[in-house]
């Protein structure tokens, strides 16, 4: 029996020594707390007949023999009792490596002694035959202590934590700055060991320090923008609606589970990057559908038009280039969670920029598109064929373009009367002015802002329909009435036949009209490369829709500007030839009579 | 129980009339002996069965005259002192244990299984140690606790897993003939080392008298006390 109750001595007279011992031995007590004391007879690791887990001994009283012995150990540090397996296992791999994980070593080889699942629990160097478990246990029962012999899906251990290897990584502390509980071993590994003490579980799943709010993987691992991410910050909790977006946690908040949100360090669902889901998108829907945070972005991707973050599983690769040519999107594409917040859902994440060069973190909202809408290879056709064709939307923007809308820079046409107030030909818009949630916030709705679905393609805020004849109305061109005030353009405040092209209104060649033209038919939404077109023939985003203009009598297919709010269209369409035909000019005047 | 005699008393007893020496000493070893009286008879330690002590039990270890003194702390030994070098444990941060010294120098003469067990008294034979029995491969000692180390309240200063041996208090035997309680620095380190003697008590039977379960140990293995006594696992 080892007497550790220091108040039974005080039955005995005490010298001021030994006063002295007790109180040392008190202040120790206090220092360590209780947990200390213990020790690890009250643990899981304690696999004798008195251990408190379920896993244990029928009758085996001795608790260190498990793994230690005071004779004949081997390896001979820390004294081992027990054999090692001989299995090889499957380090941890990933695209985005930098440290090199092999063949499991040191303390690591002993911890998976047992929890590789291929050793008896029972079977000890000590003794010539197995400690008999209970339940008929042999090996490590299947559970989350289990870790088999494919190290595929934990966090990587036995591989040389270096200060080098922290600057190359990045985001990595320095391993000499590792001065507290979390260490690396004396070979300068990081192991089993680092995160866990298997004699000390005061801190839950024997860890060397509690892991609250994930300030153990903190101590190593230091993400860019951290702070500043909604992921870290925020008190939501779960409203218990299934699934558990939380299934390996018992802590019901956000900022709680932190790191433990999406990554799980043993078993976990993806082997790269250990997050607790394969199926990239099913580690941020279980939180973003509603349940935990404000928006149910999950649902978005049901509509018509969106970004289809389910069309594809296993093809977004973190270590891709940021021009993406195997194009594909999924959340992280968009958004960095270690960064996202609310305010700035778009936090920290890489794109190109108007140069075409990568850039780490964005400062233009287009920047990202352009990872895929730019130069990537594989884009589909355009939707509208054109005179001018081009699917590579920073060639698009590109301020050096004859016309385009104002993504990059402010636009070219210093004449545009249409513009609602407070926008002026000053002004810069982002891609998702047009592009968004046709429920969003932009379009005066509740739902959630951003690209993530609409009802109006492509993922159109709102309403922009391209069919010829289109009947004109407030909402045939939604998008466009947005920030181009309809009644500007219906008088003609620019264009002095928009209302006649648009609505159908005018009258000659005996009699009205019957126009319908949508705006995208003579307009190219984005802009004309300057590689393409040029200012007299291409300004003010004319670029037209050859399905439905072809070349006049004369074989000329062009717009041709002659200044302010004046111009000449060589072109057919709706069986009328322009050849050309200008403007200002009077109803009906000109050659042929009408339009 | 032999009470250990430090270097210092040892010197000046040597200045006295060897007579007298031999008087207290053996009057010591008898008086202890007595306590526990019958303990080594029967136990893994009583060599009766092999022949070697004509009936002796003690003679295989200890002689009341003419004793080697080769070992500092030797208790009027009678068998061959260990001289082996030993292939030593090494500790966490990699430095070698020395040789071992003292009481455990004693043991070794036995258990190392390259001094015979039958070197005593001017025997020649030679049965040597082999199997459970024996805690090492030949002059193996780098997979045994490590041996012959100090242990003081500056070790568990470096080593919180430590308990500080001057001031912990525990209780030796349990289910066996005797209890005593003191600090592990008074029960179990001699000289303020971890000797053999530190877990086991060649005599004497703490804990209960199976040689093989509970090996003359001090403290029982159940819940792993005996080692629980110094480790704060």
């Amino acid at each position: 029996m080892i007497l550790r109750d220091s108040t039974s001595l005080f039955s005995r007279v005490f010298t001021m020594s030994q006063l002295f011992r007790l109180l040392l031995q008190y202040t120790l007590l206090m220092l360590f707390g209780s947990g200390a004391y213990a020790g690890i007879a009250n643990t899981k690791h304690n696999l004798s007949v008195t251990g408190t887990g379920n896993i244990k001994a029928s009758t085996e009283q001795e608790i260190c023999i498990f793994c230690h012995t005071p004779h004949n150990a081997k390896p001979q540090s820390p004294l081992w009792n027990r054999a090692s397996s001989g299995s090889v296992y499957t380090p941890y791999n990933s695209t985005t490596i930098f440290s090199s994980p092999g063949q499991p070593t040191g303390a690591s080889m002993l911890c998976l002694s047992c929890h590789d699942g291929t050793i008896a629990l029972g079977s000890v160097l000590s003794r010539s035959s197995d400690i008999v478990m209970n339940n008929n246990v042999t090996t490590m029962p299947q559970g989350n202590t289990l870790i088999g012999t494919d190290l595929s899906d934990d966090h990587p251990v036995s591989f040389d934590y270096t200060s080098g290897l922290a600057s190359q990584r990045g985001e990595l502390v320095n391993p000499d700055t590792l001065t507290g509980a979390v260490k690396i071993d004396k070979t300068g590994q990081m192991q089993c060991t680092s995160c866990h003490d298997p004699h000390n579980d005061s801190n839950g799943k024997f860890l060397v320090i509690k892991n609250t709010a994930s300030a153990l993987c903190q101590t190593c691992h230091i993400k860019d923008f951290w702070k500043e991410t909604a992921h870290s910050t925020s008190s939501k909790t779960w409203n218990g609606s299934a699934p558990d977006p939380w299934p390996n946690s018992n802590v019901n908040n956000v900022a709680g589970n932190a790191c433990d949100n999406c990554h799980k360090p043993h078993n976990a669902g993806s082997q790269q990057r250990i997050l607790n889901h394969s199926v990239e998108e099913d580690n941020c829907i279980p939180c973003h559908n509603g349940n935990v945070a404000n928006f149910n972005i999950a649902i978005e991707f049901n509509k018509f038009s969106n970004h289809p973050i389910t069309d594809s599983s296993n093809v977004h690769d973190a270590g891709e280039s940021a021009v993406v040519n195997s194009r594909h999107v999924e959340c992280v594409d968009c958004h960095n969670p270690h960064a996202a917040n609310g305010s700035n859902p778009l936090n920290g994440v890489r794109g190109i920029d108007q140069s075409g060069s990568e850039v780490t973190n964005i400062t233009r909202t287009e920047q990202l598109c352009y990872r895929c809408h730019g130069d990537s290879t594989g884009k589909p056709a355009a939707r509208t064929t054109r005179q001018i064709e081009q699917t590579n939307v920073r060639m698009e923007f590109d301020t050096a373009n004859p016309s385009y809308h104002p993504i990059a820079g402010v636009g070219k046409n210093p004449n545009v009367p249409s513009l609602i107030p407070p926008l002026t030909t000053g002004s810069t818009i982002t891609c998702l002015d047009c592009h968004n949630n046709d429920s969003g916030p932009g379009a005066g709705g509740s739902g959630p802002n951003g690209p993530h679905g609409s009802n109006y393609e492509p993922l159109l805020e709102r309403q922009y329909l391209t069919q010829d004849p289109t009947s004109e109305s407030p909402s045939a061109y939604a998008l466009c009435y947005k920030c181009h005030d309809r009644n500007s353009i219906l008088s003609n405040q620019s264009f002095s036949r928009h209302s006649l092209h648009i609505q159908g209104k005018g009258m000659g060649g005996g009699g009205m009209y019957r126009l319908s033209t949508p705006c995208n038919v003579c307009h190219d939404p984005h802009g004309v490369s300057a590689s393409q077109g040029n200012s007299i023939n291409n300004s003010k985003l004319i670029n037209f829709d050859t399905s439905v203009v072809s070349p006049s009598s004369s074989g000329r297919l062009y717009f041709e500007s002659t200044g302010t709010f004046s111009g000449k269209c060589y072109l057919s369409c709706h069986g009328k030839n322009h050849n050309p035909k200008s403007y200002p000019g009077g109803m009906g005047g000109g050659g042929g009579g009408g339009m | 129980m032999m009470k250990p005699i430090t270097t210092n008393s040892y010197k000046k007893a040597r200045q006295l009339n060897l007579s007298v020496l031999i008087c207290l000493a053996v009057a010591l070893f008898l008086s202890s002996h007595t306590a526990f009286s019958g303990s080594i008879k029967g136990s893994a330690h009583d060599l009766a069965s092999k022949g070697f002590d004509a009936g002796e039990n003690c003679i295989i270890c200890h002689t009341p005259h003419n004793s080697d003194i080769s070992v500092t702390v030797s208790p009027l030994w009678n068998h061959q002192p260990a001289s082996t070098t030993y292939d030593m444990y090494y500790t966490r941060d990699d430095s070698l244990v020395s040789q071992p010294t003292g009481e455990s120098k004693l043991c070794l003469s036995c258990h190392d299984g390259v001094t015979a067990i039958d070197k005593f008294g001017g025997r020649t034979t030679a049965s040597f140690m082999s199997g459970n029995a024996d805690p090492n491969t030949k002059n193996k000692q780098s997979d045994s606790h490590p041996l012959s180390i100090l242990f003081n309240s500056a070790s568990a200063a470096r080593n919180p897993s430590l308990y500080d041996p001057a001031v912990t208090t525990i209780t030796i035997g349990s289910g066996g003939t005797s209890t005593r309680t003191g600090t592990i620095a008074e029960l179990l380190l001699p000289n303020g080392r971890v000797q053999c003697n530190s877990c086991h008590d060649v005599h004497n039977n703490f804990v209960g008298n199976s040689a093989k379960d509970q090996p003359f140990l001090k403290i029982t293995k159940a819940r792993s006390e005996i080692c629980l006594a110094c480790h704060n696992k």
